[in-house]
């Protein structure tokens, strides 16, 4: 799993906020330009990517297994022609769905170097000041406590399966084995919630909290003169000029 | 450190208690993506998250219930590993299952509207089965609409085989969720609430 390993890589060293808007540019550019050419332009602009983050394509890669199956299908069932009495094969059909999957697989390396180089801490500051006003306030505390209480919740649910399990439970249907999990896991979680509010009113929960400083330093003009050519390549392909 | 001194701005109970609960619905939508069990029609095993979008949008109602599958999404963004299989980053919601992530948060707040209306929130336990189940099954039309026309578009295939992929398989098990998700309501679990 990916995850952010300390370091002091440029990519460590970038604004989280340039960081985020690199990848979102890199997506849009490489949904514009999904032909050979443009994605093997933007396969060296991953490399880049990945060589800041001093990350192999690999362990980019392997964050990610669980979206491969889909990466293959997709150009598989494309292939496949389905007439009214017989199933052809059509090879050619899947050049387009293999450049879609291909350029999928771009922008996972490209968001596995931000995963790798970028701490929680400055990911919630990020998004708090890239959302204006309270709604941004509302999601950067809502993403902190995501990442505080998820791992609580696992180890919740997985108390509940372990003693089903003891108790035979793996030989009921899926309907009552589902319920037993997601409602103790409800319990749990309204539980935890309950507590959760008395202590934010304790501590006197405000709308202006303690976030950590960020500052655009001068990689992040470089990051950003990255994201700009990225963004008007995108535009460029889009806008007829 | 950034730190503001000068007013400190609290936050209302009643706001303070809504964040707790969506971010811990959030939570476990994420923690439920690790529970997975067997398929009854496909060797491809199913994870309880959509069960996680539906008791959202149940027990917090349209706004919160949205906003907590929008926490997740965010939380997900920034690195938690609540997405499929425990992954995380930007970059599926850009990907092949984009569809499905990106179409929570609606899910979630049509099942609260469905459920709840818009004036205040109801005791899910007061409202009629039949009620639950058509919240749910817009729920999950929503949900597989978008995923399916997500993965086309990503993947650059018809809808025909979008909708093989990504969705057939999946479809059916909903039914199983979607009477998980009564049983819940109607069980002790929802007294809490």
């Amino acid at each position: 799993m990916l995850s952010y390993t300390p370091g002091d890589s440029l990519a460590h060293r970038l604004d989280p906020r340039t960081k985020l808007l690199a990848q979102a540019a890199f997506a849009a550019a490489a949904f514009v330009y999904t032909t050979p050419r443009g994605l093997a332009g933007f396969t060296l602009v991953a490399a880049v990517f990945l060589a800041a983050g001093r990350l192999s394509p690999v362990d980019a890669i392997r964050g990610y297994l669980p979206a491969l199956p889909f990466l293959v299908a997709g150009p598989v069932v494309s292939v496949v022609e389905i007439r009214p009495w017989s199933v052809g094969v059509d090879p050619g059909a899947a050049t387009g769905p293999v450049l879609a999957s291909y350029r999928v697989l771009l922008v996972l390396a490209v968001s596995a170097v931000y995963l790798h180089t970028t701490p929680v801490r400055e990911s919630r500051a990020a998004i708090q000041r890239l959302v204006p006003g309270r709604p941004g306030r509302l999601l950067g505390v809502g993403v902190a406590l995501v990442f505080r209480f998820l791992p609580l919740l696992r180890a919740d649910l997985r108390r509940v399966r372990d003693a089903s399990a003891a108790r035979v439970g793996g030989e009921q249907g899926l309907r009552d084995r589902m319920t037993v999990v997601a409602a103790a896991g409800i319990r749990r979680a309204l539980g935890r919630a309950d507590q959760l509010a008395l202590a934010l009113r304790a501590r006197c929960f405000a709308w202006n909290p303690t976030l950590p400083e960020l500052r655009f330093g001068r990689a992040d003009a470089v990051g950003l003169a990255v994201t700009a050519g990225l963004v008007g390549v995108a535009v460029v392909g889009v806008v007829p000029v | 450190m950034a730190t503001e001194t000068e007013t400190v701005e609290l936050v209302g109970e009643e706001v303070a208690g809504n964040v707790a609960r969506a971010a811990l619905f959030a939570a476990l939508t994420g923690a439920f993506a690790y529970v997975s069990f067997p398929n009854p029609v496909s060797p491809v095993p199913v994870s309880l998250q959509v069960l996680g979008v539906f008791l959202a949008g149940i027990f917090l109602g349209p706004v919160w219930g949205g906003a907590s599958l929008t926490f997740y999404l965010a939380a997900g963004a920034a690195g938690a590993p609540v997405f499929a299989g425990g992954s995380a980053g930007l970059g599926p919601l850009a990907g092949s299952t984009a569809g499905f992530l990106w179409s929570y948060p609606i899910a979630a707040a049509l099942v609260g509207a469905v459920v709840h209306g818009f004036d205040g929130l109801a005791d899910p336990e007061a409202v009629r089965t039949v009620r639950l189940v058509t919240a749910m099954v817009a729920g999950t039309a929503v949900i597989y609409a978008l995923g399916t026309v997500g993965f086309a578009v990503v993947q650059d295939v018809g809808l025909v085989e979008a909708f093989v992929v990504s969705a057939v398989a999946f479809v059916p098990v909903e039914a199983v969720k979607i009477a998980a998700a009564v049983g819940i309501v109607r069980s002790d679990a929802a007294a809490a609430a």
